[in-house]
């Protein structure tokens, strides 16, 4: 049978379209954790993802009751979110890094958090715990280098000699563990936390010999090609590529590796506090922290419960006290320069 | 002699001409098309301008600080044109070995036809980000071009071909080649082989009849592929991220960096405004040159 269509069902086919897709994009803002039992959390995308709904979502329900509803966003992302939101948060937790938690703590983006209502608090070494939240993962940047490629560096400077120095691969301050690690580099040559231009002059004059300046997320990829054999990372990299038969180790610099935490927030203004510090307590709870620490995820656990793996430089989460910190409210302002000096410098 | 182009006024361009009552009611069908590109196209793409119209991060001071700081330094604008010159060198590159692939299947029988335009959409049905990985496999100190330069004893050390802009234009040439050839097919698949007959038989050489006849026909499928390829590798952040590396700086790389890790939205919507009128300044002289190459038939 033929089907015949006039203009009118054409438009109101359209129409409904429109409309349904209308309904779909601003679907999730009615959404957001309305339901009793419910608690909407800020999430990475990827594999913090993936560990979240594996291993947060079920444990959370189980001891709960409470669904947990993710939205992935990089950290900058939740930041600006948030924000723009003024005062009616599109999420009730953040998950962030240094960086971006010093930038909501600036514009006062997180309700205080008291600790005391975690059961897990004395699990928790003292330092992941502050007014504004707490940690949820460690992270320890260091060196990886080839074993059968390369001797052991001893620390940074190593990095600028051979044989390390023509194997050498080199990410800008894009990312965490690169911002540290330049940071790092310019000490050993008399810069500072503000003061990173030792680094960059010193790297300039290596550069014709450098294996590669890469995307921090191209980094594993050169790493296992081949591409260089020694660069600055952080474990959970180191222990993800040996899972995957890459020949592997990590180097505690003799300065010191940096160590920074993951930290989670209650967002201000949220209606849900109750269930966020169930969520956070869940997800610095043994069970998660251990099944986190696994592979695929290999995170860092904080609980002092959780065995730390092999790959790391330190027996227990209290050592991690002598590593080297930074302050970020001081290098925020200075990293989007720091940014487009590295673009200039290193500019073919 | 004077030969008809391909293609033809469409109903509603013609509707405009006769009526204009007639002429709305040809569009009604697109309007809701129309209205999800006011929503999300334009209306986003003023709010990009607005952003790129304040001084701080915050938001809240007008000013064109922004674009000052942009126009004055030389480093952006060796960025502008290493950016344009990639996407010049990756169509150039596509349309050199595409353009005979397209002679090839235009002289191919049914089932060879068939054939090729599979091989031509398969990459296609594959991730972009999974090709592009996969040339740091093929492209790497340890990849299958090294291994094949150094067995073959052509060099004694690898090749340094990842992060450098050949690498890049090579893997952009195979990643964007099916944006140019399947225009171009369907162009090359319509010309008239009574014409290449005519041609030969007035005495024109292969080349001639090639140069004469097959490209002006074929000219507006080129350029339509150019367009697409010059635009998309010019905004392929991804290859050229993850080919190029950190030594070769490209604007979509800056407005990312701008935007998602210093979070300064408003230099990041001027590098990307930036980005958008290079991008378009070039296509329409690519889409200028095809329609004057086409024009040539006439002549």
């Amino acid at each position: 049978m033929p089907i015949r269509t006039g203009r009118r069902d054409l438009i109101a086919a359209g129409l409904h379209a429109t409309l349904l897709t209308a309904a779909a994009v601003t679907a999730p803002f009615p959404a957001r954790a309305q339901r009793r039992g419910s608690i909407t959390s800020a999430i990475y995308p990827g594999s913090w993802d993936e560990a979240f709904r594996e291993h947060v979502a079920p444990a959370l329900q189980h001891a709960h009751g409470i669904e947990l509803e993710m939205q992935p966003l990089f950290a900058v992302d939740q930041i600006a979110k948030a924000a723009a939101a003024r005062g009616i948060p599109p999420f009730d937790c953040f998950v962030l890094d240094p960086g971006p938690r010093a930038t909501g703590v600036e514009r006062d983006l997180y309700e205080r958090f008291d600790a005391s209502r975690l059961t897990n608090r004395a699990n928790l070494p003292a330092q992941l715990v502050d007014e504004w939240g707490v940690g949820c993962a460690a992270q320890v940047v260091g060196i990886a280098y080839n074993p059968k490629k390369v001797p052991k560096p001893g620390g940074y400077a190593d990095l600028f000699k051979e044989p390390w120095v023509s194997r050498l691969g080199i990410t800008g301050f894009q990312t965490t563990f690169g911002t540290v690690s330049l940071i790092e580099i310019a000490k050993i040559f008399g810069g500072s936390e503000t003061n990173i231009e030792p680094a960059l002059s010193e790297l300039k004059k290596v550069l014709p010999k450098i294996a590669a300046v890469g995307a921090p997320a191209a980094m594993p990829g050169l790493f296992q090609q081949g591409q260089c054999d020694v660069m600055y990372t952080n474990t959970q990299t180191v222990t993800t590529l040996r899972d995957r038969g890459v020949d592997i180790a990590f180097a505690a610099p003799e300065t010191g590796a940096s160590a920074f935490f993951t930290t989670l927030h209650i967002a201000k203004g949220s209606e849900n506090i109750e269930n966020a510090y169930r969520y956070i307590d869940t997800v610095v709870s043994r069970e998660v922290q251990s099944a986190l620490a696994q592979k695929p995820y290999n995170f860092v656990p904080v609980n002092k419960q959780v065995a730390l793996g092999p790959d790391l430089p330190m027996r227990n989460l209290d050592e991690m006290a002598r590593f080297n910190t930074h302050d970020w409210s001081k290098i925020n302002p200075l990293r989007g320069e720091w940014i487009q000096r590295f673009n200039r410098e290193m500019a073919k | 002699m004077s030969i008809a182009v391909v293609g033809s006024r469409s109903a509603p361009a013609m509707a405009v001409r006769g009526c204009p009552a007639a002429a709305l009611s040809a569009w009604t069908p697109a309007l809701p098309l129309a209205l999800a590109y006011l929503a999300f196209f334009a209306a986003p793409l003023l709010m990009l301008l607005a952003v790129s119209l304040f001084t701080d991060d915050r938001l809240t001071t007008l000013g064109l600080k922004q674009w000052e700081r942009f126009l004055s330094d030389p480093f952006h604008w060796k960025v502008v044109a290493d950016t344009v010159l990639l996407g010049l060198k990756t169509v150039a590159a596509t349309a050199l070995l595409g353009f005979p692939l397209a002679l090839v299947y235009r002289a191919a029988p049914p089932m060879w036809q068939r054939v090729l335009l599979f091989i031509v959409i398969m990459p296609l049905l594959t991730s972009v980000v999974v090709r592009t990985f996969a040339w740091i496999v093929i492209l790497g100190r340890k990849g299958l071009v090294n291994q094949l330069v150094l067995g073959l004893g052509l060099a004694s050390d690898p090749l340094r071909l990842l992060q450098t802009e050949l690498g890049l234009v090579i893997s952009l040439t195979q990643i964007e080649m099916p944006l140019l050839l399947l225009p171009l097919l369907a162009v090359m698949a319509r010309v008239d082989p009574n014409l290449l007959d005519a041609s030969a038989s007035l005495g024109a050489s292969p080349w001639r009849t090639l140069f004469r006849v097959i490209l002006p026909l074929t000219a507006p499928g080129l350029a339509a592929g150019c367009v697409l390829v010059f635009a998309s590798s010019t905004t392929a952040f991804i290859s050229q991220s993850v080919i190029g590396g950190g030594r070769l700086v490209y604007l979509p790389a800056m407005v990312w960096q701008q935007a998602m890790v210093v979070a300064d939205w408003p230099f990041a919507a001027t590098v990307a405004i930036v980005l958008l009128f290079s991008v378009s300044a070039v296509i329409t002289v690519i889409g200028y040159a095809g329609r004057i190459a086409g024009g040539r038939i006439h002549g």
